[in-house]
């Protein structure tokens, strides 16, 4: 490798030491001190400083086309991370994570972040699998780390084999990708794919062939996104995963999941076959339009507030999945902006849930009954999260879905047109169950029988959340900026 | 941008009544139990204040500028950029927006200062006044922003504060119901408006061919008013679904004022929006959010008056709302209800105005109307208010302190609120020289005149002349029965009546005063004096005067018909004076047991809202138990169905669990099989659905793209 190389990488070396230093402090304290503000400030600190370096510095490129380091994966770096700081500050008084193993906790999470940034970087079928697995393996011990509650190990049992079924699925398929190509970076895929390539070559039976392994390879894919039918751990391990980890899990590896398709359609598709392209779109596009109608409809029958948040939240990928499906500028600008707005809405709503649960012991909606009463400012916090994921103006909810909306009309195809109605439509149905959980809070008449004890630094958490979704619903230009340096790389029309 | 003066505070009159809503909404509570009423309503009046004394700054250096100059920009940044679109958060003050805003934040301000007096004592005392602000910033977004978008979030959020304030004393059902009422009611018209908004958008950027949609000019795509005034007769060739593109937009944004400003057919929630608060009354469903339908169309004018059909259509509606609703406030008793009814109906003649072309009169009685109706609500306040504490302290709990037969004589008892009262009677009558007077004799003048319509204006003439009758009687009747005669309650009750504290009174002298002399702003033509509200505002409606005509009569028509609208005011007078003067006469009451039936339908607003219910509200409702019932049956059967596969799939898997691998797995003995129980006691879960889902998912989205693509 050049040594000049190796700059493109000091990000994730910042992190790396990072996890070593977090671990290295746990065992230099004495055993019975459970203090975590040493580890916070610390992984903090990394995290800071390691979001400098990939902002700040100026190398960009490959190394081997494996690995790229360019304006689309500094901003997946950035997201990363910033959801990582957040997941550990949430994590750092939540009850549900035991104090004296706050600091495993916080390097396993600091571990998955670099995958995650992985994910996006990747050009290369194998580098790909690989970020993926470190991202699923980190995913299923955090999810089990609640070391007595078996509901939390049932779902990281889950978890483990379903994620294990859908990996060897999507190897098998990058097996035959490899055995149809003859090769496993992206850029020689779609030189196959191309129109003097191999694949076109071999005439109608070769786009079958590769179809069924690109589905294959889309099966691992969607299952990180937990797209229908690739979904149904999603519930079941939402529900018994850590509430503060659940939180990051809705986003942070979702939002790497969508990057990493990204990345993958916009290398391979524009050269490819139209009628393969189109196949795989129109699939791609159907499940948009499942995911975010069966989420939202399982939501609604919720009473458990957290397994209602997971139903949403697979709605709400279904909604960026269609930005992705349109495979085009203005799509890819709108999945970026949607991503960063949901990252802090959907961990907002978790936050909140999280001091609920830690108040009171119970996940169900009944918690929530005269929350307004009880804690005004951590009610209203949480009515902003959800009227911005129900998509209201002025929160940035509204805005998100603005654009991927106005991505999926602007094509000017009928059948994305069609997609977006279904997607306007689900947003109203959405509404419902959202407005549940606020009425519960506010119009119930029955008062207070909860404690009423909401921690201090859990409302700063909430806060920090609760202005960037107000002040961007209004004024996003900076955001647009930045989202669309990050999109312009994947050269997309 | 250069062109335009540059208004770089414009920005502050309608944020700081938000900024006063979020003082009072986020920190009210405390502050109120900490330091009493006094903080929250300086706090809440002195935001409107000081809107007020920006925004007559600013009117003031605009009277300096010559006519075409006069337009003042405030450009905060570029709110919506999505490719050729774009769409700033702009406020746009110009002759028209600039004289909404001044009447605005003057009675919003006034009616502040009543609701001092009004609110004492209240358990939320600090709720209403953050509310109250919250109306004002959402009432001065929807006048000063530049562009669609942002009429619309002012448009939403007074619909909002309306339900909000409505629903004020939630804890009675009633009023609960009233508020859900006017916010549903109102949804259905911003849906027309919020449809228009998109035609006229694609409208503005294309046109619709035998193929669909065709985006041809995407530089035109704009929401911005004076952009769009500019490049409005592109629409004169356009077409959509078949029907001329400015009728098509035209007739949807209308659709919306009828909502918002309350007319047929959903006029419905503003006699029940009476549940509120009389200030709330007032300001939002007098003075200030029910004339936002009429502020719009005329804001809208270059795009109404290319549109013979819609011009017939506001005008009708308006005219036949006017007569209607006039005819049910004849024979209402609750003294609020009464009111309500009369602010239908005099809505009904703005748009009568707005929708002939003559612009600038609908506007005029506009300004008018908030002065002698929030005069009126303000008097009838004061009355519920009085009549409220004394039964309280009279210890009666049965009777309606709004019902106008409980009342009678109170004039002797508050007499500052009876001259208020009576002077905006006048005015609201069209007595000669009061402010109603002028604008409503334009207006049914303009009327006949006009050649706009497809339907004569005379018979417009014929029905708002009707409807002027009614009014002079009802209001009249209304004034008689509450302050004239004796005090038809208890002596005890009598006893504890008083006159309104200062805050409440001051505010009655003043709007009384403005009913009175407040038609100066616009003396009518014929008597050969300055009309400056006119040619205040011609500037604003110059484009849309090539679409419009008019019939020239003689000076003596002008002059009889003038003539005979006064002859109508003391008809309506005289009538009322002779009926209910003093609760002597008995014709009323002898009225009502000859003719029980028309009695009852008129009482009963004719009906309509049961009409509503019986269809629309009851219609849902089955709907929706159907839905209830699919839901029930075929869903929840196809999930139990395939809950019974799965169950059915799984013991064979049990099955084949225990017989066939258990067998293969004897040799590893123990540690195998309390893994196997272990991961069992996990699979009774159903992780295997989950898989077989996975897979048979797969399957599935790869055997779609052949059915589909074959």
């Amino acid at each position: 490798m050049p040594s000049g190389k190796l700059a493109l990488l000091y990000p994730y070396f910042v992190l790396a030491a990072g996890v070593l230093a977090v671990l290295l402090g746990r065992m230099l304290r004495p055993s019975g001190s459970s203090r975590s503000s040493g580890t916070v400030i610390t992984a903090l600190v990394i995290l800071a400083v390691a979001v400098l370096i990939a902002w700040l510095s100026p190398a960009e490129g490959d190394i081997y086309s494996i690995f790229y380091f360019d304006g689309f994966t500094r901003f997946m770096f950035i997201f990363s991370a910033l959801a990582t700081a957040l997941a550990i500050f949430m994590a750092s008084h939540s009850l549900e994570v035991a104090q004296n193993r706050f600091s495993e906790y916080t390097a396993i999470l600091m571990t998955l972040c670099i995958g995650l940034s992985l994910m996006a970087a990747s050009k290369n079928l194998l580098f790909t699998y690989l970020a993926i697995e470190m991202v699923s393996m980190s995913s299923y011990i955090l999810t089990g780390f609640k070391r007595l509650d078996l509901a939390s190990h049932e779902a990281a049992l889950k978890y483990v084999i379903y994620g294990s079924v859908a990996s060897a699925v999507m190897v098998f398929g990058m097996s035959l990708l490899f055995g149809l190509t003859g090769t496993i970076s992206y850029s020689g895929i779609a030189q196959a794919l191309g129109s003097a390539g191999i694949m076109v070559q071999a005439g109608q039976i070769g786009l079958f062939a590769m179809f069924i392994a690109l589905m294959m390879v889309f099966t691992g894919f969607t299952f990180k996104i937990a797209a229908v039918p690739f979904h149904m751990w999603c519930p079941d391990v939402y529900q018994g995963a850590p509430t503060p980890f659940t939180g990051f899990l809705s986003v942070a590896p979702k939002a790497a999941g969508f990057a990493l398709i990204m990345r993958f359609m916009a290398e391979l598709f524009p050269a490819a076959a139209p009628s393969l392209t189109n196949s795989i779109l129109m699939v791609l596009g159907l499940m948009s339009a499942v995911t975010m109608t069966l989420g939202n409809f399982s939501a609604i029958q919720q009473t458990n507030v957290k397994r209602l948040l997971a139903y949403s939240s697979i709605a709400q990928a279904g909604y960026v999945l269609m930005g992705v499906v349109v495979l085009s500028l203005a799509g890819s600008e709108a999945v970026l902006l949607y991503l960063l707005i949901y990252l802090f809405m959907n961990m907002g709503a978790f936050a909140v849930l999280q001091m609920i649960i830690d108040a009171s012991g119970s996940e169900e909606l009944s918690a929530f009954r005269g929350l307004g009463y009880r804690a005004p400012m951590t009610a209203f916090a949480l009515a902003v999260f959800l009227f911005s994921l129900a998509g209201l103006p002025p929160l940035a909810g509204f805005i998100g879905k603005f654009y991927l909306f106005a991505a999926a009309l602007k094509t000017g195809s009928n059948w994305y047109a069609a997609l977006a109605v279904v997607a306007i439509l689900n947003s109203v149905v959405a509404l419902f169950y959202y407005v549940k959980i606020i009425r519960e809070m506010y119009l119930s008449d029955e008062q207070a029988k909860m404690p009423r004890a909401i921690s201090r630094p859990s409302l700063y958490v909430v806060v920090v959340m609760v202005v960037p979704v107000f002040i961007l619903g209004l004024y996003w230009e900076p955001l647009q900026k930045l989202v669309e340096a990050a999109a312009a790389v994947l050269r997309l029309p | 941008m250069e062109p335009f003066a540059q208004a770089h505070l414009l920005w502050l009159i309608p944020v700081l009544p938000l900024l006063g809503a979020f003082i009072n909404g986020a920190f009210g509570l405390k502050i109120h139990r900490r330091y009493g009423e006094k903080p929250i309503h300086v706090v809440a009046i002195l935001m409107p204040a000081l809107s007020f004394v920006i925004a007559a700054y600013y009117f003031l250096q605009m009277t300096a500028l010559a006519p075409e100059q006069r337009q003042m920009l405030n450009h905060l940044y570029d709110w919506i950029r999505i490719g050729d679109f774009n769409l700033p958060l702009a406020f746009w003050f110009d002759p028209l927006s600039g004289a909404m805003t001044l009447m605005i934040t003057f009675v919003g301000t006034l009616i502040h200062i009543y609701s001092v007096g009004y609110m004492h004592k209240d358990d939320s005392y600090w709720r209403f006044f953050a509310y109250m602000n919250l109306f004002m910033f959402s009432m001065l977004t929807l006048i000063l922003g530049d562009n669609f978008v942002l009429m619309f979030v002012g448009w939403e959020g007074v619909g909002l504060c309306s339900y909000l304030l409505i629903s004020f004393w939630y804890r009675d059902l009633k009023n609960a119901g009233a508020g859900m009422k006017a916010f549903i009611t109102n949804r259905v018209g911003d849906f027309g408006f919020i449809i228009g908004m998109f035609a006229l958008l694609w409208a503005l950027g294309g046109g619709w061919n035998a193929s669909g949609y065709a985006l041809q000019r995407p530089e035109n795509l704009t929401l911005v008013f004076r952009e769009i005034k500019l490049i409005a007769p592109l629409l004169l060739n356009e077409q959509i679904f078949g029907i001329a593109a400015p009728t098509f937009i035209c007739l949807l944004f209308f659709w919306g004022a009828t909502a918002k400003s309350a007319q047929i057919p959903l006029y419905v929630w503003l006699p029940d929006a009476m549940a509120g608060p009389t200030p709330v009354s007032a300001l939002i469903h007098a003075a200030t959010m029910v004339t936002a339908g009429v502020y719009m169309v005329a804001r809208l004018n270059f795009l109404f008056a290319m549109s013979p059909v819609v011009m017939t259509v506001v005008a009708g509606v308006g005219a036949l709302t006017a007569l209607f609703a006039a005819t049910i406030g004849l024979f209402q008793t609750d003294i609020k209800k009464v009111l309500a009814y009369s602010t239908v109906s005099q809505l009904g003649y703005m748009f009568m105005g707005v929708g002939i072309g003559a612009y600038w009169v609908g506007i005029f009685h506009l300004l008018t109307h908030a002065f002698f109706k929030a005069c009126l609500f303000l008097g009838s306040g004061s009355v519920i208010h009085a009549m409220h504490h004394a039964y309280h302290k009279s210890n009666n709990h049965h009777d309606d302190p709004q019902d106008m037969r409980n009342m009678g004589g109170l004039g002797q008892y508050m007499p500052t609120t009876k001259w208020t009262y009576l002077a905006a009677c006048f005015a609201i009558a069209g007595f000669p020289f009061m402010s109603g007077f002028f604008s409503k004799d334009e207006i049914l003048w303009l009327n006949f005149a006009n050649a706009n319509t497809l339907i004569p204006g005379q018979v417009f003439w014929a029905i708002g002349a009707g409807a002027a009758l009614l009014t002079a009687f009802y209001m009249f009747r209304s004034y008689f029965m509450t302050f004239t005669g004796k005090f038809r309650g208890s002596a005890d009750t009598a006893h504890h009546l008083h006159e309104s504290p200062k805050s409440i009174t001051s505010v009655l002298k003043t709007l009384g005063v403005l009913s009175i002399i407040g038609g100066v702003i616009g003396l009518p033509k014929l008597w050969h004096l300055p009309n400056f509200l006119e040619h205040w505002l011609e500037p604003v409606f110059e484009t849309a005067q090539p679409y419009l005509h008019w019939h020239h009569y003689s000076h003596g028509l002008e002059w009889g018909l003038m003539a005979l609208s006064v002859v109508i005011a003391f008809t309506g007078f005289a009538i009322a004076y002779t009926l209910y003067k003093d609760a002597r006469s008995k014709v009323p009451a002898q009225f009502i047991q000859k003719y029980p039936a028309l009695h009852r339908v008129v009482y009963n607003k004719y009906y309509v809202d049961e009409f509503y219910q019986a269809t629309f509200i009851r219609g849902t409702m089955i709907f929706s138990n159907l839905c209830d019932w699919f839901d029930r049956t075929v869903v929840d059967g196809l999930v139990n169905l395939s809950a019974f596969v799965t169950h059915q799939f799984s013991k064979l898997n049990g099955w084949h669990d225990n017989k066939v691998i258990d067998g293969a797995v004897n040799g590893l003995a123990s540690l195998t099989g309390y893994c196997g129980q272990a991961l069992r006691k996990v699979q009774t879960g159903r992780i295997q659905t989950y898989l077989y889902v996975l897979l048979g998912g797969g399957l599935v989205l790869i055997l779609i793209r052949f059915v589909i693509f074959s």
